[in-house]
């Protein structure tokens, strides 16, 4: 017979901001890393779950960051003090996926009773935080991908009614607006996220071998060379004949902010932008998203997922997991879905989801028309090898080198091909430790 | 001493007055920030004349940064570490100063090279022992295989905890485990004369009270440096406080680290227009109770340090 | 240096000292040790399970280009801070010695950068030096080039060098005028008397005889500027561009807290405390020997 003794010589405990009526829920925490109106959106759709039902409490908390709410829930996980449910960003997922840290998501909601219909997923999206079979380890929550941004405005005055297509087709539009008059026509701001994540699934090309690292932790970053070259070089000479400019905080101007007060008339940005340039633009500008350019003469294909999924985590009572699970079940609901499209830029991400807010006229509306675009890219092809995801170890840290070696070519430190072989190279050193650090582990 | 010496006068005013504007002039541009416009301030142009919105800005800041409660979390976090520095160091100090024992050397040093790894690089393992204090001590008795045989014996398993994260004791202790203000007394203790001691023996006093009544009067402006550095240390600590206080809602988290959050930054998601209208407000607020502290305390502080440097 | 003098209870000592050394037992020698077990092993940031290897991050970390890079910034960083601050404080401390009518009031003022938290002087001088928003906006919209710390790193690295400095002056400023009002007047006066004018007997008597506390305050700003850079980096340019602004600290902090290699981050955590240890080793004996002397 065991008996254990608790020797607390002194607990500190949680302040419980339940009320008496609520006591006899079930309270599960959550930590996301949404701050400011998201943050504030995401607390709303904890309040609707807990109104929703009288058998658990989710309390939500905000750590200030993705990268927070990594490096916390990382740090409580390892003290064992972990919340039941955490969000995490895009990059992070494989380090948790090889873990034994996270309790899948299909298997939390049938051991809870719940049927889902993964089928319902949009396929992009739910290839992302699947496993080799199909089935998703985490939920897609707040989900997004990156979209052309133009200014209506400006592109009337050369002529144009329509966003371009292809890349070529966008740089004859911007030497067009920089003949115009225009100081500025595209705003860019160092994020490799729509220029090579992106643009190598639209383009149909991977950016590591091992499909994109989802065969093998084996896998080689690779773009270094062929249309990546020569994305960047065009990009490259853009900026020099003042096609391009940079606007990130440090110059005193975001690239949203500087296309949502006219200054810049493209950027290529997360669709979950759509909102606040439509909060913050200047009064009366003409604009709208467009699907990301393909190269020219080359068959479009699916964009990539960004954004975030919730994971549960491991070490929790089967209470809190049958409240997690509820929790994931109502944010499934198209009427979630709905409410949290209305109030942030994120896109719905299952299919019912897409068709509840269609048959509401949601897309219809002037504030949000323009979001189903979004969906369009993402549904553009079936999902395949190059375009289901990337799955990089140390991915925080590769996009970190990647951004390092375009100021470097940008500043003219380093021609394009050097800067980009020697970003590969060290993002290769990344993952051989990665490898390493992981021998024996099997991706699921 | 009276030296006509009209030009030097002249050239020692005008540095003088140069080094005022250059701590002046970021803290003006600063205030001027907090008084705009987002728009006002997002124009590319120099700002130095005040505009009308300092209020506005100060309640946004406070409003969205919550600063009523974190300033308060601050307070208290940077009281505890200054009261408990002062404290620990001067009994360390004194211990080592005046009393002989074996291993005295070896703690010494054990102290003293707590002063080269600062808490930035060790904060992951640091998160671990905050959440069990006692897991360094379980970790021991697990090893040296004690849990085993007292559990044999007592029938008692062992789970010593005590959690510290989202407490102000959590915030405090790691702070407080450097050596910075054990070598400032130390050093001041060792320039303190022997005779004093002779004399309080003289008088009958034993350790206790030779500390409290003799060195403690003669140390009152190291200690008042000592607790004005260590308070700003305290205020000034970013990346501890944001790890350690997880629970936002309830406990909540520091005055900086929020200030943090207001500024905007490239892995900000979500877009949003870089307000730094509020942010400077909120600098305002922020840097506020450390400048009246040092403006307050600037006779003792001052004299302070001439003291524990010398 | 030893105390002749002392109580003779030599168990009472150690219990003075004990409380420091169960805190610093758990909260520093427990976590570093972990740290450098991490140093020798691959660690997985998740937990479960991890290999020893010897010095193999060691010898990865000293392979690295960009880990050198950041040492040499580093020590770039500190000379730079070092002598700005210091050179800066110096002055104005010699300024308000001279005791001239209200230097009261400016020594009020001198101090206050040291009060203003590093955080909010970050954020401050960051707005200041925004190319498209501060004070150069008017400038940089004639001349592009001529101020760009968001793509220019030597623009960068001065941004965080000036930002440190303002700040690290005031310290300066204060030891370094407490040093000269240590200086018994009646030196100063003999040297009056001897009919040396006031420059004169600032190079001559001075200035030579604050050398001890300038030496120690250059040992002091170089550990330090290790230590503090780190709020301003993450505050003001997040190492870039580039890596123009990787600083030790922030490279540690970045490389095992968000790009999660906690092994590669404890290797580099190891080495950073070599060099402060020898530096400190350094500032140490100083101090003793200074304390002997007077």
């Amino acid at each position: 017979m065991k008996s254990k003794l608790l020797a607390t010589v002194a607990a500190l405990l949680l302040a419980a901001t339940a009320s008496a009526s609520s006591a006899e829920r079930v309270k599960f925490e959550m930590w996301h890393g949404l701050t400011g109106d998201l943050g504030g959106v995401v607390d709303q759709v904890c309040k609707r779950f807990n109104d929703s039902q009288a058998d658990y409490e989710i309390i939500c908390t905000s750590q200030g960051s993705y990268d927070n709410a990594l490096q916390n829930a990382i740090a409580a996980y390892r003290a064992k003090k972990n919340p039941t449910i955490v969000q995490i960003f895009d990059a992070g997922t494989l380090d948790l996926l090889l873990s034994e840290a996270y309790v899948p998501a299909r298997k939390l909601m049938a051991d809870n009773g719940y049927k889902i219909n993964w089928e319902d997923y949009i396929p992009a999206i739910s290839n992302y935080y699947a496993n080799s079979k199909g089935e998703l380890n985490s939920f897609p929550f707040n989900s997004s991908t990156a979209m052309m941004y133009w200014n209506k405005d400006a592109f009337a005055k050369i002529g144009k009614t329509e966003a371009p297509k292809t890349w070529e087709e966008t740089f004859d539009s911007l030497k067009a607006l920089k003949s115009a008059g225009y100081e500025c026509p595209m705003a860019w701001n160092y994020d490799t996220w729509p220029i090579m994540e992106q643009f190598s699934a639209i383009n149909n090309i991977p950016v590591a071998t091992k499909g994109n690292g989802y065969q093998g932790l084996d896998a080689e970053f690779a773009v270094n060379k062929g249309k990546y070259v020569d994305i960047i070089k065009t990009l490259k000479k853009g900026y020099d004949d003042g096609l391009v400019k940079i606007k990130t905080p440090d110059t005193g101007a975001t690239i949203v902010q500087a296309f949502a007060n006219g200054d810049c008339q493209v950027m290529l940005s997360s669709i979950a932008d759509h909102g606040t340039v439509g909060k913050t633009q200047k009064p009366d500008m003409q604009w709208d998203v467009a699907i990301l350019p393909t190269l020219a003469g080359v068959e479009r294909h699916n964009s990539l997922v960004g954004g975030a999924s919730l994971w549960a985590l491991q070490g929790k009572s089967d209470a809190e997991y049958k409240g997690a699970a509820a929790f994931f079940n109502f944010i499934a609901q198209p009427e979630s879905a709905l409410f949290w499209s209305t109030n942030t830029g994120y896109i719905p991400v299952t299919k019912s989801g897409f068709e509840f807010m269609k048959s509401q006229g949601f897309y219809d509306k002037a504030p949000y028309k323009g979001r189903e675009l979004a969906i369009a890219s993402l549904n553009a092809s079936p999902v395949n090898e190059n375009t289901r995801g990337i799955r990089l170890g140390g991915f925080v840290q590769i996009r970190k080198e990647m951004r390092d070696a375009l100021t470097d070519i940008f500043a003219n430190k380093v021609s394009v091909d050097d800067g980009l072989n020697s970003a590969v190279e060290r993002s290769n050193a990344v993952l051989r430790k990665f490898e390493k650090t992981y021998a024996g582990k099997m991706l699921p | 001493m009276i030296e006509r010496t009209p030009l030097l006068n002249l050239a020692t005013y005008a540095v003088m007055f140069i080094g005022a504007l250059v701590v002046f002039v970021p803290l003006w541009l600063v205030f001027v920030g907090a008084t705009l416009t987002v728009r006002e301030i997002n124009t590319p142009e120099l700002h130095y004349i005040t505009g009308s919105h300092l209020f506005e800005n100060l309640q946004a800041a406070w409003a969205r940064g919550n600063l009523g409660g974190r300033l308060l979390n601050s307070l208290i976090m940077s009281l505890g570490v200054a009261t408990g520095k002062v404290v620990m160091s001067a009994l360390t100090a004194f211990g080592l100063v005046y009393f002989r024992f074996p291993g005295r050397m070896l703690a010494f040093w054990l102290i003293f090279i707590t002063l080269m790894l600062p808490l930035e690089v060790r904060i992951v393992p640091t998160y671990a022992v905050a959440a069990n204090a006692l897991w360094p001590f379980q970790s021991m008795l697990d090893v040296s295989g004690l849990t085993g045989l007292i559990q044999m014996l007592s029938g008692i398993q062992i789970g010593l905890e005590w959690n510290l994260l989202n407490s102000y004791t959590g915030l405090v202790l790691p702070l407080i485990a450097t050596a910075t203000g054990t070598f400032l007394y130390r050093q001041f203790f060792l320039t303190v004369p022997d005779e004093l001691l002779e004399a309080a023996r003289m008088d009958g006093a034993g350790p206790f009270r030779f500390l409290v009544e003799f060195l403690m009067p003669l140390s009152r402006t190291n200690m008042a440096a000592l607790f004005t550095i260590m308070f700003l240390y305290a205020w000034n600590q970013y990346l501890w406080p944001l790890l350690a206080t997880p629970d936002r809602a309830g406990f909540g988290t520091t005055a900086v680290v929020e200030l943090k959050l207001l500024a905007p930054t490239v892995s900000t998601n979500g877009g949003g227009t870089p307000d730094w209208n509020v942010a400077m407000a909120g600098c305002l607020i922020v840097m506020l109770p450390p400048l009246l502290l040092v403006a307050f305390m600037q006779r003792y502080f001052v004299r302070g340090l001439i003291a524990t440097e010398k | 240096m030893e105390k002749r003098a002392t109580f003779s209870m030599g168990w009472l000592g150690f219990a003075f000292i004990l409380p420091q050394i169960l805190l610093v037992f758990t909260f520093f020698y427990w976590p570093t040790g972990a740290a450098m077990y991490w140093a020798f092993t691959l660690e997985r940031p998740w937990g479960g399970g991890n290999e020893w290897v010897g010095f193999d991050n060691f010898r990865q970390i000293f392979a690295d280009r960009a880990y050198w890079g950041s040492i040499i910034r580093s020590l770039m960083f500190a000379a730079s801070t070092a002598i700005l601050s210091m050179a800066f404080g110096l002055l104005l401390a010699v300024a308000c010695d001279r005791g001239l009518k209200g230097y009261q009031a400016f020594r009020t003022i001198f101090v206050w950068p040291y009060a203003v938290v590093a955080p909010a002087a970050a954020l401050a001088f960051r707005f200041i030096f925004a190319p498209e928003a501060g004070i150069f906006a008017s400038l940089v919209k004639a001349y592009p080039e001529f101020w760009n710390p968001a793509q220019n790193g030597y623009h960068a690295m001065a941004m965080i060098i000036i930002c440190y400095s303002w700040k690290y002056a005031a310290y300066c400023f204060i030891f370094f005028l407490a040093a000269l009002q240590a200086i018994p007047r009646s030196v100063i006066e003999a040297s009056a008397l001897d009919g040396a004018g006031v420059l004169r007997r600032v190079f001559d008597i001075q200035l030579p005889l604050i050398t001890p506390t300038f030496f120690f305050m250059l040992v002091i700003s170089i550990t330090d500027s290790f230590q503090d850079s780190f709020g301003i980096v993450d505050v003001m340019t997040d190492g870039g561009p580039g890596k123009a602004t990787e600083l030790l600290v922030y490279k540690i902090y970045f490389d095992g807290f968000r790009g999660l290699d906690y092994s590669g981050a404890a290797a580099q955590s190891i080495v950073l405390m070599l060099i402060m240890m020898v530096l400190t080793f350094f500032q140490f004996r100083y101090i003793e020997r200074r304390v002997h002397y007077s």
